[in-house]
């Protein structure tokens, strides 16, 4: 049996650490296609959290009774089936919203972070902690979505869910709302958020030799100091 | 015991070691640059004399946001400062000689901050880069601005006063047939450094002949012209000739100074016949089927990511080595 | 249990279940999505017929048009639904033309995939404006980098010339339609 995390880490690591986006690099498609602007990154990643809590719930609860050789398939049509309710009721309810993510909404189905959760996570462990990766999860991809279709949509139309922020003399550049944009700012973003982890990583090496030092053990503080 | 050791303070020394051959040129990289920076002058001259002074601004403004961001970036990462070995301004100079007259100032800083740290800086710098960084930065202005980038204006001394369209934009979208002539000399739309044919060769075979550029490449990229484009012409002869293909646009630009530069071009002899025909191919094809009039950029961009493999597969055998089929003989 | 009855069993309850709940959303949404569905055609219908009341789709036109009515159920034009290519794919546009087809009374993009910031342009009102009262014989026009000077000539894009191009292309091949069905009485 392993070690059982905290409650609030089995949501946090979704959100930061453990990033789907930002670190797991799951589900990249969707990411990179839709985010032209924040309201587009926003639905996309409500609409992945939804069907990744509903299945994840559902999967974590009847996890013992899918015997281990169908899992895949299971997993594969209950995932499908909340997508298209996601799907059915954006069309019935939101047709702009539904029209402006087009094809993306279907193809959550096939987004590897829902089924990586749900092979990861909610098949090995009880429906209340699969309900809190689901949703921290969920909330990591919302944000990085969100982040990604707020910069396009602000250097690449000016605006921010649709409100003019930057003033008419500033020339939209248009290649951030091109799929060549996505690509940049999803690097760039990618570069900044390694950055910030290597600084950390950095200095808890540093804080470790420091420690070393001071007990007086230089042979082992130098041996880290190479490496 | 430990007071012993510790009275004789370690001393570290340390090597550099790097694998043999140990050949000495004698380019220095500094001096590459400037050459190639003064066999760019007769363009320089001609994008004045044909647009006015305004177009020198341009220039200064590339040449400077390059070597700023290239300082800039060096010293955020910690490197060795190398802004004055002149790469960086080669590279601002290079990407403002592409860019349309009157181009606005702000969007050509932008052009070469994207050249430089995009195209270059985050590879690792000078040597690392697949594309050439110039390039980068024009295939970035060409997506983010491109209403301004094909917003041409007309040379000082238009003659037939038509149209301020480039040769292919006005054979693609108008069907009207440039002079030749014109184009040969510059009087016509076009980008800065590109519409002087006469300017770009001047420059061009002067590289070739202090040996910095190697011939093969602009050669086989005019051979592959005259082949490819020759092909399109003979079966359709609504398509360009191979002359015009050769004199308009950027062609001659892209063959002289961008297609060469040293980073992004193949190292074997064989593998710069591949990457010149290669180029030709690809722009023939943009030229006739693609939606945009022109595509030297999008060719030799294209094929800067075929270089590694190129390398890969004309490495020279080693001297003494058999073949591994005669071994079985 | 046996592993195979195991496994047949779980997969298809989840199969049926998953279908019963997915009938049911369906039974929820299909009306919705189809009034939305009518409710955009007809907003667009209105848009571009602003005096019309009502509408009657052409049958067997091959294509598809409306018959626009207004209060007494005269007819007082027709607006036309039409596509082709635009520069990366189909352009739908919808058009609405006087009783005669001598004039374009509106129109506007309904579907088209340009390159955003650019060839979307089209789908703004700059653009759309100038098809207002416009003249569509012999043909609609179009003009690059000047204004537009006789009764059926537009004004291009600046950088989207293609994709302008198209629609002016879309709306003559669909005026053409028209006045073919016309002649053969299919207007009626």
């Amino acid at each position: 049996m392993k070690k059982q995390v905290s409650l609030s880490k089995e949501y946090l690591k979704g959100v930061w650490e453990n990033n789907p986006i930002l670190i797991q690099l799951l589900g990249l498609c969707p990411t990179l296609a839709v985010t032209v602007s924040a309201i587009n990154g926003l639905a996309m990643g409500l609409a992945a959290t939804f069907v990744l809590v509903m299945s994840s719930l559902l999967i974590s609860s009847i996890r013992k009774i899918i015997p281990n050789q169908i899992r895949i398939a299971s997993f594969i049509v209950i995932i499908a089936t909340f997508v298209t309710v996601v799907d059915l009721v954006m069309k019935a309810k939101f047709p702009d919203l539904s029209k402006a993510l087009g094809p993306f909404i279907p193809l959550i189905v096939v987004n590897c972070v829902i089924l990586g959760r749900q092979e990861a996570f909610a098949s090995k462990n009880n429906p209340g902690r699969a309900f809190l990766d689901a949703v921290g999860m969920g909330t990591g991809f919302t944000i990085a979505l969100l982040v990604l279709g707020g910069i396009r949509e602000i250097i690449g139309s000016r605006t921010f869910f649709g409100l003019q922020v930057l003033p008419d003399q500033y020339e939209p550049w248009l290649i951030m709302i091109l799929p060549a944009g996505a690509f940049l700012t999803l690097g760039l973003l990618l570069g900044i958020s390694n950055m910030y982890t290597d600084r950390k990583k950095r200095t808890e090496h540093e804080s470790i030799i420091a420690h070393y030092k001071r007990v007086g053990r230089e042979d082992i503080a130098e041996q880290l100091e190479v490496k | 015991m430990t007071t012993e050791t510790t009275a004789e303070p370690k001393q570290k020394v340390y090597f550099d070691l790097t694998t043999s051959p140990h050949l000495h040129s004698k380019w220095s990289t500094a001096k590459v640059m400037w050459f190639v920076n003064i066999a760019l002058a007769p363009s320089v001259a001609a994008a004045i004399v044909f647009f006015g002074i305004y177009q020198a601004i341009i220039m200064v403004t590339a040449v400077a946001f390059a070597v700023g961001t290239e300082a800039a970036v060096q010293s955020v990462r910690k490197k060795q400062v190398t802004w004055f070995d002149g790469s960086a301004a080669l590279t601002g100079l290079l990407l403002a000689l592409t860019l349309p007259p009157n181009f606005s100032l702000s969007a050509t800083a932008i052009g070469s901050v994207v050249a430089i740290g995009l195209g270059k800086q985050i590879f690792g710098g000078l040597g690392y880069n697949i594309f050439n960084p110039a390039l980068v930065g024009r295939a970035f202005l060409q997506a983010a601005f491109p209403v301004q980038i094909t917003t041409w204006t007309q040379p000082n001394f238009a003659v037939d006063g038509i149209t301020s369209a480039t040769p292919l934009a006005a054979l693609k979208f108008d069907k009207i047939l440039t002079e030749t002539s014109s184009m040969a000399i510059g009087n016509v739309g076009g980008s800065l450094g590109e519409t002087s044919a006469a300017a770009v060769l001047v420059g061009g075979i002067f590289l070739i002949v202090v040996g910095i550029v190697n011939w093969r490449i602009p050669l086989s990229m005019i051979i592959g012209m005259i082949v490819f484009g020759g092909i399109f012409w003979f079966i359709n002869p609504d398509n360009p000739t191979p002359v015009f293909h050769i004199f308009a646009g950027s062609f001659l630009f892209g063959a002289m100074f961008m297609a060469t530069d040293w980073v992004t071009s193949p190292i074997t002899n064989k593998g710069m016949w591949m990457f010149g025909l290669g180029i030709s191919l690809i722009l023939v094809i943009i030229r006739i089927f693609g939606g945009l009039p022109e595509g030297v950029m999008y060719s030799i961009l294209f094929m800067n990511a075929f270089v590694p493999l190129i390398n890969r597969y004309t490495t020279p055998w080693v001297f003494g080595a058999i073949k591994a089929e005669k071994k079985n003989e | 249990m046996n592993k195979v009855t195991q496994m047949l069993l779980v997969l298809t309850s989840i199969g049926i279940l998953a279908g019963g709940l997915l009938a049911m959303v369906s039974d929820w949404a299909s009306p919705l999505i189809a009034a939305n569905k009518k409710a955009e055609t007809e907003a667009a219908i209105f848009r571009v017929q602003s005096e019309g009341k009502s509408y009657e789709k052409i049958k067997n036109a091959g294509f598809e048009v409306y018959k626009v009515m207004s209060e007494n159920s005269l007819v007082i034009g027709y607006a036309l639904v039409y596509e082709g290519n635009g520069f990366q794919g189909k352009i739908r546009l919808i058009c609405g033309l006087t009783e005669d087809l001598e004039k374009i009374k509106s129109m506007e993009i309904l579907e088209q995939v340009e390159t955003p910031g650019l060839g979307t342009k089209v789908t703004e009102i700059p653009f759309t404006d100038q098809f207002k009262m416009l003249q569509t014989s012999p043909m609609v026009n179009m003009v690059k980098g000047v204004p537009p000077e006789d009764p059926n000539e537009i004004q291009a894009i600046t950088g989207a010339t293609i994709s302008s191009k198209a629609v002016v292309e879309i709306i003559n091949n669909g005026i053409a339609q028209m006045k073919k069905l016309r002649d053969a009485g299919g207007l009626k």
